[in-house]
């Protein structure tokens, strides 16, 4: 299970940025242009889109495929 | 100290009227309302003047990240004020350390506050950078890349009246040399409309009858109607309109502040006319040299009549030659941007020598008898100064007096 995909949906529907102008592997705050405080508001958006309640210790998060990567983990711990 | 004249070089809107200055005063002339039912869903019936804004003009999604209606609106008055004064902060001949941003907000982002009460405990994290009321004046000052003083001013309704006497007094004394001044107001939310309807201020009205519900100085006046938007105005020193050769609205010649130190909502005329004299004796005018007041003029029972004697007491003899209207019954209260727009509404009066009519007043109220503007009677062709007044709740009073030229 990949939420790379949807989130590159989120990210598209909420902020107008198109999956192909942010590289997974790229900072999302160097090439997106998300800032902390847009950041913040993503993983909110996040949060409300899968019903999950992600981790407090994320700060480190800087590329989308991380990003995915701990929203997998996240939704995999709420199943198991 | 040697200070400057204070010149009005540009005007931005964005109002229940629209983005256009000119149409604004069209509208106002015709003596079209912008107040219409909002919220149908309250228990009591509801009437504010709401902004079509298209936020998409300004912002991309992404910008819009925190950023409050009450945000979102000064960012587009202030730009569409810079652009009529032909001003790019950016550009060579403008040092951004010279420049201030000078805002007036009641409440700051009532809508993202709204938001957290209602969210059933889920709370945006960028609620408090979205409504903290200084909010507007920090996006001005970032979309602009302003260096010098950002300040906000929270002084209820009088709040953009002081934030335009606090910038023109900061580039008369050459601390500045560009100052963008106004304010910005957006609380048309259901919770803030039920606080203001428990405060017994807003007019009441007959089903299909909102537009028409604020009759300021009228026999049959019961208050005001909440209204959104944001205007501001571009003050320079004369001397560096002439070097730039731009144009040159009027001059900002007084401005006077005053507190009533008597009660925070009920307002008082000696403090109203110490701030109307205060503002006479800067500009170095008497009062027959003043043709046109934008009154105050919230249509609430007692307020109307003070401002009137306060007036009446202020201008003497001369008081029949002073022409009144108050626009609220038109482009509603809009609190903390009130004072701004209002400024720009009577910087148009004279630069068009034209006024706008006291709306809606069939029946002039004995204890409010004064020059009011009839509808149709706009024209003003000797008109010289004219003044707005703004008394806040908290007591506050704030007169700016403009010249023409």
């Amino acid at each position: 299970m990949s939420s790379l995909k949807e989130l590159q949906d989120l990210i598209h529907e909420k902020y107008g940025i198109e999956p192909s102008k942010l590289d997974p592997h790229a900072s999302m705050r160097e090439t997106g242009g998300l800032d902390s405080l847009a950041l913040a508001e993503f993983l909110f958006a996040i949060e409300d889109h899968f019903g999950i309640t992600m981790p407090d210790d994320d700060a480190s998060i800087d590329t989308l495929a991380e990003l995915a990567q701990l929203v997998d983990k996240v939704r995999a711990a709420k199943t198991a | 100290m040697s200070t400057h004249e204070v010149a009005v070089t540009g005007l931005g809107v964005m109002a229940p009227h629209g983005d256009a200055p000119d149409a604004l005063f069209d509208a106002l002339l015709q003596g079209r309302s912008a107040i219409a039912p909002v919220f149908p869903e309250l228990p009591k019936p509801a009437a504010a003047a709401t902004v079509a804004f298209d936020e998409t003009r300004w912002f991309t999604k992404l910008q819009l990240a925190g950023v409050d209606r009450v945000s979102q609106l000064a960012v587009a008055a202030a730009d569409l004020a810079l652009r009529d004064a032909g001003l790019t902060l950016s550009d060579a001949g403008v040092d951004a350390e010279r420049v201030g941003v000078y805002a007036g907000c009641g409440m700051g982002g009532a809508a993202a506050l709204e938001a957290a009460y209602r969210g059933n405990g889920r709370v945006s994290p960028l609620t408090i950078p979205a409504f903290m009321p200084n909010a507007p004046a920090a996006h001005v000052a970032m979309r602009n890349g302003v260096l010098g003083p950002v300040l906000t001013y929270s002084v209820a309704c009088a709040s953009s009246s002081v934030a335009i006497a606090e910038a023109a007094k900061a580039v008369q004394r050459g601390e500045v040399d560009i100052a963008i001044a106004g304010g910005s107001e957006a609380l048309i939310v259901p919770g803030v409309v039920l606080a203001w309807q428990a405060m017994q201020t807003l007019a009441g009205f007959q089903p299909g009858e909102a537009a028409g519900a604020v009759r300021p100085f009228a026999t049959d006046r019961s208050g005001f109607a909440l209204g959104e938007g944001s205007a501001f105005l571009v003050l320079e020193s004369a001397e560096r309109v002439r070097a730039r050769g731009a144009r040159r609205y009027a001059t900002l010649a007084g401005w006077g502040l005053s507190s009533d130190a008597t009660h925070l909502t009920k307002p008082d005329a000696p403090g109203q006319a110490r701030a109307l004299r205060a503002a006479l004796r800067q500009a170095g005018l008497q009062p027959r040299d003043v043709g046109y007041c934008n009154a105050h003029g919230t249509a609430t029972r007692i307020g109307d009549v003070v401002e009137r004697n306060a007036l009446a007491e202020v201008w003497g003899a001369d008081f029949d030659a002073l022409r009144v209207s108050s626009t609220k019954a038109l482009h509603g209260h809009m609190l903390g941007a009130a004072g701004a727009i209002e400024a720009l509404i009577t910087v148009l009066a004279l630069h068009r020598r034209e006024l706008p009519p006291n709306a809606n007043c069939h029946e002039v109220d004995p204890d409010c008898r004064m020059n009011l503007v009839a509808p149709g009677d706009s024209a003003a062709p000797g008109l010289e100064a004219a003044i707005s007044n703004s008394f806040a709740f908290g007591g506050t009073n704030s007169v700016l007096l403009f010249r023409r030229g």
